[in-house]
């Protein structure tokens, strides 16, 4: 990030409208949007989905999708207006002026032609070179953009790279042609957090190096702030704040600016505010949870024995055989390896892995859904995989529930919101059809959901309350035990807070314990007493929460630690 | 980082939109002004929207009327010959005129509706169930039963539909010639029925196999449910929509194909009144060119029908799939 | 690649033996006189008795039965027809008739069907794509053989730009109308399933991408939108060779086409089961090797199987 130099804008976009056809209506998207970059410059749009970042982005280079348009406002581009420029005149534009790097790196490449293919149609496109020279100038691209044995690679197809890999391939795309100013659009979400950083620390050398203005899209503010000089703040399609980055980090002033600050998990200000708070949460967990313990130790008919740890994992091992393409040539993949830990009544245990790490194959041994190869699982001293009857199995189904990620997929789409959280009751033939409504207008009372809801069905539902439904559904049966698999991945950062904040109070009224899997290490900080750090399959460090992120004892644990966008910048506070 | 700070370059100092003009909205703010709405609702309000379906629908229901009751369109017999009225135009009460044997070409039309209609429905019926029962077996459960019915699935799939049914029916006519109207039909309908389930077990197991391994599945696993249980009030259900889509316009194809098995020969015999009969019994109609009428009126009313159901599938197929509406 | 192309190969043959197997069944399992089956009232001759019998074996065990007569199937012993003639100089004589009447209709199909699909698909919701939604329903509604009298009487016999029947000649100039029905349905098809890929591909993200580098629309248009539909195309012509085989026996009889087709209508028609059996055996065999062909073709075009 160099100082920009005051001369006129590489872009300034002037109070935008964009809106999207749908029938006969048009529905707006962007409202009165403005910004500036200027040359060498890096500024990021932050914001939430449906704010209209990504809009702005693509409608600089008219890349709107069939039913949008531009209703309004001017896009400035080295002081011409582009906003109704004829097509011939964005063609010029784009590739050799104005960049793209998109988000999804599986679905931006064409998977019919070489990556170098792929390449070089953006240098032959934009008259830089042909032919043999741009095959030369493509392999040249690749190494650029930090993609080892590029000539190799270039001869590859889409398939055969990482995910990794790919976004490399698409930076070397966006800048073949050496524009003027790069959009990138959340170039980088799609991947694990320690790749991500090693590309944007890439992406900025390089833009710096080559005198590139970059205007970042992203949802993240603390990878905003560590990116950027100038931030733009979006919501509902305007821009409510805008300034240098440093300085809105340290001073919000919008009220929305204000919550994303005080939400956003990897930011500083958490550090020490949600410790204190999760100090408090454990303490009164712990209290209940102790009581529980001993009603289930005293009573018999109670499942379990009523002790300390309520779930004990030893040695927990999965392989599974991966068929080969030809016959005789399967593969055992040790997903899991020889995995330990313990969890404590009223406390949280946060599993916290990339991808690839095992974490969530842990996950579904412990809740019994598959099948370990060798290990075992104690629940509150019990070893589960040695129950044989019908009848205990559905006893251990009570004390332990799931909270899965994909808010869109947890819910059956057929099933009214009554019908999804009624149907543990009626599996377990628990209570009358009265008792039942009761418990469940209960329940949504507990997870702040109207009770009108109940009559509703999941595609009526935001993420956010579909997925307090499934924690709804969670706790019908009262379970001890909540298995939370990325249960907070998938949601904007706002309702992520909230979500957080509902699993805290619940868990300290209720006495819950909580298994946490994430990739995202900096929310264990607001939910977890102890993390295990898990790569490839294996546990690398396994502490307190204030060690992990105070004292990390292994270079993965650090690398993880360094890696959380925004991590590292002070705070008012 | 810059460390040290410099003043912001001009139009990117500080700026903070009027907060009245940028309120914060409640997130998870509930709509509840109108009635709640499932899946399967907000798909017939779109179909409701789309105007081919009313088209399709008036289309199906006119067809419906005529095979339940043919005396409201005609009161002559289909079945009755006047040999001497061969091959005459139209004339008043006929207004089609005769064909060939000296049949009245109108009530044959009506009554033809029938048979056509008939097969086309209760093979459609036949293959649906088949189709979802081996499908979402063999999707769901895996392993030796799925290879199972892929394999026996892929046998009757290799046959080509009328290929099958001509060697079927051509042995079944052969077997049983006194096997009358109901019979007949009974034999199109298992021959059809015989080589046209494999495509539907293939959409039901296609379906299966992404619907099994979603994350509802796993909450009611984990809830306790058994694996049946989940098949039953889960998978089915959530797997349904391209089978119906393919059951509807399928409806239409079976009926096309009826007639021309009837063409060949080898679909229902001709004491029985079918479109699939008239048109094959006009051939020589078109060769002459004279009297085309008499071939027009029967394929008019084939069409007519298949063309209803295929329309109706087509409608059905964008209500259900609102990212693929082709307006 | 090798190995995926191994596998289809040998999914193919109990493929193959189980559809024989099926075709035999249904004739000779059901209760009752085979003889019967296969030729109903017809009077049979001590000849074509002893010929029949022969051929299928029918003293013998039913699988030895089954596999003796595929075996004489795989190497072209068909057995006789109810003239007595060898079906194997029929099937020499017609077959390639049907043959170039297929390959024709598959041209015709495929080049217009893609052409129009492709042009549909980018202009989706205007008058031609419209149209063309309109067209290919109908054409599906309407059964192929009413298609083939239409033509007959439009082209043959109001117009006189075609022969009516074709008989011996059997040149491209005659067959061309035979070929046009044959390919109607099959078009309408192709038409419909080009125009969905072109739609889904234009919206995709990585066509997006590509319009981002800066290419020109017509760029984007072949090397990025077509070449990607082209794929779920390629492997409906894979099943679509039925259809034509089927369509081929309806077609050949309404224009008295001298190829397999029209030997098995006329073998229907005269209710002469066992070249009926021979023929469909026949055209089974070919159409699981040309699905086959098909499903290869498809791994090499697909990188993501050919270089896996």
């Amino acid at each position: 990030m160099t100082t920009p130099v005051h001369e006129i804008p590489v872009l300034e976009i002037k109070d935008l409208q964009v809106a999207f056809r749908a029938g006969k209506k048009l529905i707006p998207a962007v409202r009165g949007a403005s910004l500036m970059v200027y040359p060498g410059q890096t500024v990021a749009i932050v914001g939430e989905s449906g704010s209209g970042k990504s809009t702005t982005a693509h409608a600089v280079i008219d890349l709107l999708p069939g039913t949008g348009v531009i209703t309004g406002g001017q896009i400035l581009f080295e002081g011409r207006d582009i906003a109704g420029a004829k097509k011939s005149d964005i063609l010029a534009l784009r590739g050799s002026s104005i960049g793209l790097v998109p988000q999804d790196p599986m679905t931006n490449l064409n998977p019919l032609w070489r990556v170098g293919t792929q390449i070089k149609e953006a240098l032959v496109a934009n008259d830089i070179a042909t032919g043999k020279d741009a095959d030369r100038r493509v392999v040249e691209l690749l190494e650029e953009a930090g993609l080892p044995d590029a000539e190799s690679r270039a001869r590859q197809f889409p398939h055969e790279f990482s995910g990794g890999m790919r976004q490399r391939a698409l930076i070397a795309m966006g800048l073949a042609a050496r524009p003027k100013l790069l959009i990138a659009d959340e170039p980088t979400s799609a991947l694990d957090v320690t790749v991500q950083k090693q590309i944007l620390d890439h992406l900025d050398s390089l833009t710096d190096e080559l005198g590139v203005a970059v205007l970042l899209i992203t949802h993240d503010l603390g990878l905003a702030a560590e990116r950027a000089d100038h931030l733009v703040v979006m919501y509902k399609g305007q821009v409510v704040e805008s300034g240098p980055a440093r300085e809105i980090l340290q001073d919000p002033r919008h009220p929305y600016t204000k919550r994303l600050v005080s939400s956003a998990p990897s930011l500083a200000s958490q550090r020490l505010s949600s410790e204190r708070a999760r100090i408090q949460i454990k303490e009164q967990a712990v209290q209940t949870a102790a009581e529980i313990a001993e009603e289930v130790a005293t009573h018999d008919d109670e499942f379990g024995e009523g002790q300390q740890t309520v779930v004990e994992a030893k040695g927990l091992t999965k392989d599974f055989v991966l068929r080969g393409g030809r016959p005789g040539s399967s593969t055992a993949f040790r997903a899991v390896d020889d995995v330990s830990f313990k969890l404590a009544r009223g406390t949280t245990t946060a599993i916290v892995g990339e991808s690839g790490s095992g974490k969530s194959t842990v996950a579904r041994m412990v809740l019994g859904l598959l099948d370990a190869t060798s290990g075992t699982v104690e629940f509150d001293g019990v070893d589960i995989m040695t129950l044989s009857s019908k009848k205990q199995q559905l006893a251990l189904r009570r004390q332990m529930q799931p909270v899965f990620q994909n808010p869109y997929a947890s819910l059956d789409p057929l099933y009214s919101i009554y019908r999804s959280i009624e149907e543990p009751l009626r599996t377990h033939h628990i209570g009358t059809d009265k008792e039942r409504e009761t418990r469940i207008r209960d329940l949504l009372d507990k997870v702040s959901l109207p009770a009108a809801v109940m009559r509703r069905f999941p595609n009526e539902l935001s993420g956010g309350q579909r997925q307090r439904v499934a924690i709804a559904r969670a706790l019908a049966l009262e379970p001890e035990v909540v298995i939370l698999d990325e249960a907070v991945s998938a949601l904007d950062v706002l309702v992520q807070a909230q979500i957080l904040n509902l699993l805290n109070d619940l868990q300290a009224e209720l006495g819950l314990s909580y298994l946490f899997i994430t990739h995202d290490l900096a929310v264990v900080r607001q939910i977890a007493d102890n993390v295990l750090v898990m790569q490839n399959g294996k546990v690398v460090e396994t502490s307190t929460v204030s060690t992990v992120f105070d004292s990390p004892r292994e270079e993965y644990t650090r690398r993880l630690l360094d890696a959380i966008p925004g991590g590292s910048i002070p705070l008012a506070t | 980082m810059p460390e040290s700070y410099k003043l912001p370059p001009p139009g990117q100092e500080r700026f903070l939109a009027p907060i009245d003009e940028t309120p914060l909205e409640e997130t998870g703010t509930l709509d509840t002004s109108s009635p709640p709405e499932s899946q399967w609702k907000e798909a017939w309000k779109d179909l409701r929207r789309n105007w081919l379906f009313w088209v399709s629908a008036a289309m199906i229901l006119l067809v419906l009327v005529v095979v339940i009751a043919p005396g409201l369109f005609t009161d002559l017999d289909p079945n009755r010959a006047d040999l001497s009225k061969s091959l005459d135009p139209s004339s008043s009460g006929h207004i089609a005129g005769y064909d060939k044997q000296g049949y009245d070409v109108f009530a044959r039309m009506i009554y033809g509706a029938r048979a056509s209609v008939l097969v086309g429905l209760l093979t459609t019926i036949l293959v649906v169930v088949l189709g979802i029962a081996t499908g979402a077996v063999a999707g769901f459960y895996g392993g030796w039963l799925d290879s199972l019915i892929s394999r026996v699935a892929d046998v009757f799939f290799a046959i080509p539909l009328l290929l099958g049914a001509l060697v079927m029916l051509s042995v079944i006519n052969n077997r049983f010639p006194d096997r009358g109207e109901f019979g007949a039909i009974i034999a199109v309908v298992t021959a059809l029925g015989l080589f046209g389930w494999p495509q539907i077990t293939r959409i039901a197991r296609g379906q299966v196999l992404q619907v099994k391994n979603m994350e509802f599945i796993d909450a009611a696993r984990a809830i306790g449910a058994t694996k049946r249980s989940n098949l039953l009030r889960h998978v089915i259900p959530n797997s349904l929509p391209p089978v119906i889509v393919t059951a509807t316009v399928s409806l239409g194809i079976y009926i096309v194909a009826e007639a021309t098995l009837s063409f060949l020969g080898i679909g229902l015999p001709f004491g029985v009144v079918s479109w699939g009969n008239d048109i094959s019994a006009a051939q020589n109609q078109i060769r002459s060119g004279q009297r085309i009428g008499v071939l027009f009126w029967p394929a008019g009313a084939l069409a007519f029908t298949a063309l209803g159901f295929i329309l109706l599938g087509d409608a059905v197929s964008d209500a259900l799939n609102p990212k693929r509406r082709s307006e | 690649m090798w190995w995926y192309i191994g596998r289809r190969a040998l999914q193919a043959i109990p493929v193959v033996l189980g559809a024989t197997l099926l075709i035999y069944a249904m004739v000779f399992l059901l209760p009752g006189d085979p003889i019967k089956a296969l030729f109903g009232e017809k009077p049979v001759n001590e000849t074509i008795r002893a010929s029949i019998e022969a051929q299928y074996h029918l003293d013998d065990p039913f699988i030895w039965q089954w596999l003796q007569y595929l075996g004489g199937a795989v190497t072209g012993d068909f057995g006789l027809t109810y003239s007595q003639r060898p079906v194997s100089d029929v099937i020499g004589q017609a077959f390639p008739v049907t043959l170039k009447l297929s390959i024709m209709a598959l041209i015709i199909e495929s080049v217009l069907g893609i052409a129009a699909g492709f042009y549909a698909g980018l202009r989706k919701g205007k008058l031609f794509d419209s149209t063309m939604l309109v067209v290919s329903l109908v054409v599906i509604a309407i059964p192929i053989f009413v298609f083939g009298f239409l033509m007959q009487l439009i082209f043959g016999v109001k117009l006189g730009w075609a022969p009516i029947t074709v008989g011996g000649d059997a040149s491209i100039q005659n067959l061309l109308l035979p070929a046009i029905v044959l390919a109607l349905v099959s078009f309408a098809y192709i038409l419909r399933l080009t125009r969905t890929s072109v739609t889904d591909n234009l919206s995709a993200d990585h066509v997006r991408t590509a319009r981002a580098k800066g290419l020109s629309d017509r760029s984007v248009n072949s090397r990025h939108v077509l070449r990607n539909s082209m794929i779920p195309v390629v492997t409906y012509l894979g099943a679509d060779l039925g259809t034509l085989m089927t369509g081929a026996i309806v077609t050949e009889g309404i224009f008295n086409v001298p190829g397999l087709g029209n030997e098995a209508f006329r073998a229907i028609n005269r209710n002469e089961g066992s070249t009926v059996v021979s023929i469909v055996t026949l055209m089974v065999l070919v159409y699981v090797v040309m699905s086959l062909l098909i499903d290869l073709l498809y791994a090499w075009l697909d990188p993501r199987i050919r270089y896996a």
